[in-house]
């Protein structure tokens, strides 16, 4: 062999085994038909030397030829020496110990943590892990949701329960990956089976998938047991991150009880200190969890935070998964705006693609297409009007809109006098008005000393003429244009050019006076309001005193500009006056709407005047309500753009409620937002052992499951260990692709034909 | 004395004609039909239309109208004051200009609304190829179709089954619908001519194969697309269908 080597011109020392390699596809058809024709060819070749009267030289001249056959099959075999440099690999076998924090939990009766069964079986089971070293290696880890390497030195001193995780699904692709160079002939997991991703009694697609790649047995050890575990717990709790104000939400609680024996337990939801709903289990020996479906309804915006609780019962392992907190994001639903509409026009038209094209807005439009002294020159049935459903819309149902507009719009003879009583309250109890122009409006629509008088920005004074059609300028009044209604541009230069740049008006009601407390956003050049808004009661109202809003969209277009700043308006107002969050006057947020333990929370906050100018130096009062109910309350002051912030690092997990106050006058602003601190407890909201569990990855990977205990010997585990050749160098020559195996064939040949003429033959 | 006939003359000759007038502002909130004026053919085939129209707007429905004539050109700068434009004829006409294309689909695109009426009362005739022409030309994408029977236009003030007209060239309404709206209504049956009647109340031209009741039906259909650009629509909102189509079920079963 090493003289082959050299004579190939190569190093003896690199390498140790040679091997012959065919071509992988075969010679194909050319060989099958040498394979048919040889024996042909042969048989015609013997009957050729007849005339040779030795039979030793036909003998020889046969044998010559069937060399020369066997020559050229083997070079259609393509073979190959290959000289290559090679070594056996040891197996490795993977010892997972689970190490997160349900392992601590304590196991009955000895009332050990489950973690020093852990540790018990790896000490009385050293000897058996040095005699597996022997023969594979062994390697360590600590798994929780990622496997960590440690020495088996390492495992005594570092072993502690405390990740906050399990995710198997994960340690079993990491661990395919470390091995995917490697032989890995088994796998000893030493766990409780507390994977918080599985669902009871299952195993996810994910990690069927995961324990399946390994590829070699897992041989499961459980570690505790449930048996005398007594612990009543909320195990998941499944809320919407969102809701809507007024609205209900569902929730889906599940409880597990072990050992908690027939009793009927109370689960309570709270918000604060006042209690929403509470619900009635009945725990029955032998059934573990009880699924409870429970509803409830947001009665306020922003983030509202939940606590869920049962009872603790004497001699519960785990106290802390009796309550469970959450967080709901409280919107507002859908602003349901009522429009009524006196007569259709332009103005109504292009107002009302934009309330229909605003996914906020839920509209109800009516329109009167006829009064009482049209003819319409057709029966009703030929019609395709509807009564106008005053009555309903006025009494049962006016609650349940946001904004009322009346566009354009003469009461009489639609809704009693009486039903504007209706809308007055409505507004003072949170609603909102909007009163637009027209000759049906203000006094064209008979509303002085009406309760409508009493709600509008204004009080209509007796005018002869209170409705003019000329060309009117609509100039914001100095100091408003940050109000959010006429906020048409973020930058402050931006929005007062594109006010200048806006078409004029080409309608104005008169006989306008604005009300005390009233704000005039835009004027005509004359001082008269154009647009005034109000805040009545608990609610806002407002007004444009023009039915030619529509120039700022259609004609705007014919000068060559769009009508998204008339859409963008139009959209401000509604926010305005349906009390949109963003237009409020003290705002309240944190960066972020979670925190872990230890990080730093941020609050910030924002405080305008009246006339959403920045309240520089206004006092700020910042109260901050702790999980546990402490109270901590710090006075901060505006900076110059009207921020406040306030920055802490939280002591408990939990959730956390803050309001800022400022006092002005007799009225005290308020604003709140809430935030979550969570700590690493959530191995605690399933304490149960998963037998289950471990049982499915056992099954699935070919390997056992058993119950460790500290008497547990595991000298009966074995694992396969094939030799596996692992190639570090090789080498091919061609065996066939040279001039000697040509011209070995061609030698062959030659001496046939050299012998034959000598025998007489051609 | 006759310091007292100069003051009665005085006030006489004055009062009656006042202090002088600001300038009337242009209506533009009263609903008004402006005529499109276009080059070539013959724009105003039936010139007391829209008057005659617009009165029975006035008379049957809500809406406020402004009847004063108002004929605009494509390009003028006032096209935007009026967002329903009526375009009639009863002739070929030239093509339109880039310029009056670009403003045409402009309008139409941000808000606008046109009505087409073929006054020839023909089918085929020239002023409707000019007329495929220039909507070929102003959206070559997106071609003149038929107006389903569910359109807003056939109830939004009438239940209506059929489109009627002076003549009966296309039991159909062709239209042009952008982002949902419909922005170009077509018909081919020659709705001016039968709404249009004189000063003194006589219709000016004669239904053909028809009466009084297709005349109404004609005026009927020009009431609900002046209440179909003005409310879109409105009437396929939730809370008018029920009614809606209890009525048409009644009406199509008579």
């Amino acid at each position: 062999m090493n003289i082959l080597i050299k004579w190939l011109g190569l190093n003896p020392d690199e390498y140790n085994q040679w091997e012959i390699r065919w071509a992988a596809a075969g010679p194909g058809l050319e060989a099958a038909v040498l394979v048919l024709l040889v024996p042909l060819a042969l048989w015609f070749f013997w009957t050729s030397l007849a005339r040779i009267r030795s039979p030793w030289r036909k003998v020889f001249l046969l044998l010559l030829r069937v060399l020369a056959f066997s020559a050229l099959l083997l070079v259609l075999f393509r073979p190959e020496l290959e000289l290559r440099k090679g070594h056996y690999l040891k197996n490795s076998i993977a010892v997972l110990l689970d190490n997160s924090k349900s392992l601590s939990i304590k196991t009955f009766p000895d009332e050990q943590p489950r973690a020093s069964l852990v540790r018990q079986a790896m000490e009385k089971n050293q000897p058996y892990f040095e005699r597996l070293a022997k023969t594979f290696n062994v390697d360590f880890y600590f798994v929780s949701d990622r496997p960590v390497q440690v020495s088996s030195g390492e495992i005594a001193t570092h072993y502690q329960p405390r990740e906050p995780f399990t995710d198997f699904g994960r340690v079993f692709a990491d661990l395919r990956k470390k091995y995917e160079d490697q032989s890995l002939k088994g796998v000893m997991l030493f766990s409780d089976g507390a994977d918080l991703n599985q669902a009871p009694d299952e195993i996810s697609e994910e990690l069927r998938r995961a324990v399946a790649s390994i590829d070699s047995p897992i041989h499961a050890f459980q570690t505790g047991s449930n048996d005398l575990f007594k612990d009543l717990a909320i195990e998941a709790v499944d809320a919407p991150d969102f809701g809507f104000v007024q609205q209900p939400v569902n929730l889906s609680v599940t409880v597990n009880a072990s050992s908690i024996g027939n009793k009927n337990v109370s689960l309570v939801l709270k918000e604060g200190d006042n209690v929403l709903i509470s619900k009635m289990i009945e725990i029955r020996e032998g059934t573990a969890r009880y699924p409870v479906d429970l509803q409830f309804t947001p009665r306020a915006l922003g983030k509202r935070v939940y606590s869920l609780s049962l009872p603790l019962f004497a001699g519960e392992s785990i106290a802390s998964n009796n309550r469970r907190e959450f967080q709901v994001k409280v919107i507002p639903d859908r602003i349901r705006v009522l429009h009524l509409n006196g007569r259709p026009s332009w103005d109504s038209r292009f107002l009302r693609e934009v309330l229909v094209n605003n996914p906020k807005v839920d509209l109800l439009s009516f329109f009167i297409l006829r009064t009482l002294g049209d003819d319409v020159a057709a029966p009703t049935t030929e019609l395709s009007l509807i009564p106008f459903p005053s009555n309903l819309l006025f009494t049962d149902y006016l609650n349940s809109f946001d904004l009322v507009i009346f566009q354009n719009f003469k009461y009489s003879p639609f809704i009693e006098k009486k039903h504007l009583e209706n809308v007055k309250a409505f507004v003072e109890n949170g609603g909102a008005f909007l009163m637009i122009g027209g000759n049906l409006s203000f006094q064209g629509g008979e509303y002085e000393r009406t309760a409508i008088e009493d709600l509008l920005p204004v009080s209509l004074l007796r005018e002869k003429q209170a409705w003019r059609k000329d060309e009117i300028a609509s100039r914001p009044v100095k100091g408003f244009l940050n109000h959010p209604i006429l906020r048409l541009e973020k930058d402050d230069a931006a929005n007062e050019k594109i006010w200048r740049s806006l078409p004029p008006l080409s309608t104005l009601n008169t006989g306008l006076r604005p009300e005390t407390g009233a704000q005039v956003l835009v004027e005509d050049g004359k001082g008269g309001p154009v647009l005034a808004v109000a805040k009545k009661g608990r609610g806002r109202a407002a007004l444009i005193a023009s039915d030619s809003s529509w120039n700022w969209n259609f004609r705007r277009v014919g000068e060559g500009g769009s009508g998204r700043y008339y859409q963008r308006f139009w959209n401000n107002m509604v926010a305005w006056l349906s009390g949109d969050p963003a237009t409020q006057v003290l705002q309240l947020e944190t960066d972020r709407e979670q925190y872990h333990e230890g990080d730093e929370v941020l609050i910030k906050g924002r405080v305008l005047k009246e006339d959403y100018q920045p309240a520089a130096g206004e006092a700020v009062t910042l109260t901050l309500r702790s999980p546990a109910g402490g109270v901590d309350t710090h006075a901060l002051k505006a900076g110059p753009l009207g921020e406040v912030a306030f920055a802490f690092t939280p002591e408990e997990e939990g959730f956390y409620h803050a309001r800022a106050e400022v006092k002005r006058g007799k009225e005290t602003l308020s604003a709140e937002a809430g935030f979550g601190v969570f700590g690493d407890t959530a191995e605690f909201q399933k304490p149960l052992v998963n037998p289950a569990l471990l049982e499915k990855i056992a099954a699935i990977s070919g390997g056992t499951a058993s119950v460790l205990s500290a008497q547990t010997d595991l000298s009966g585990i074995h694992f396969e260990n094939p030799e596996v050749l692992v190639k570090t160098r090789s080498k091919a020559f061609s065996l066939w692709d040279n001039w000697a195996a040509y011209g070995l064939i061609a030698g062959l040949l030659f001496l046939e034909w050299w012998l034959r003429r000598k025998s007489g033959l051609s | 004395m006759r310091f007292l006939g100069a003051t009665i003359f005085f006030l006489l000759t004055w009062l009656p004609f006042g202090p002088p007038a600001p300038a009337a502002a242009e209506d533009y909130s009263s609903f008004t039909i402006p005529l499109l004026r276009y080059p070539g053919g013959n724009f105003n085939p039936r010139p007391e239309a829209l008057r005659s129209l617009l009165a029975q707007v006035a008379a049957r429905t809500s809406i406020e109208v402004n009847r004063e004539p108002v004929v605009l050109e494509a390009t003028d700068a006032r096209l935007y004051c009026y967002p329903f434009l009526y375009m009639g004829g009863n002739e070929g006409f030239r093509p339109f200009s880039a310029e009056a294309l670009a403003a045409l689909r402009n309008y139409l695109s941000f808000g606008g609304f046109l009505f087409i009426d073929d006054n020839s009362g023909k089918a085929g005739s020239a002023f409707d190829t000019s007329v495929r022409k220039l909507i070929a030309d102003l959206f070559p994408k997106n071609p003149l179709q038929k107006i389903p029977r569910d359109h807003s236009i056939y109830r939004s003030f009438y239940l209506i089954n059929q489109p009627a007209g002076r003549v009966r060239v296309n039991a159909y309404l062709e239209g042009l619908s952008i982002k949902g709206r419909t922005v170009i209504v077509y018909s081919a049956n020659d709705q001016g001519g039968a709404w249009s009647r004189d000063k003194l109340g006589n219709w000016n031209h004669g239904i053909i194969a028809g009466g009084y009741q297709v005349r109404q039906h004609s005026i009927r259909l020009g009431v609900n697309i002046v209440m179909y650009a003005l409310t879109l629509d409105y009437k396929k909102d939730m809370v008018h269908l029920p009614i809606i189509l209890e009525r048409l079920r009644r009406y199509h079963s008579q």
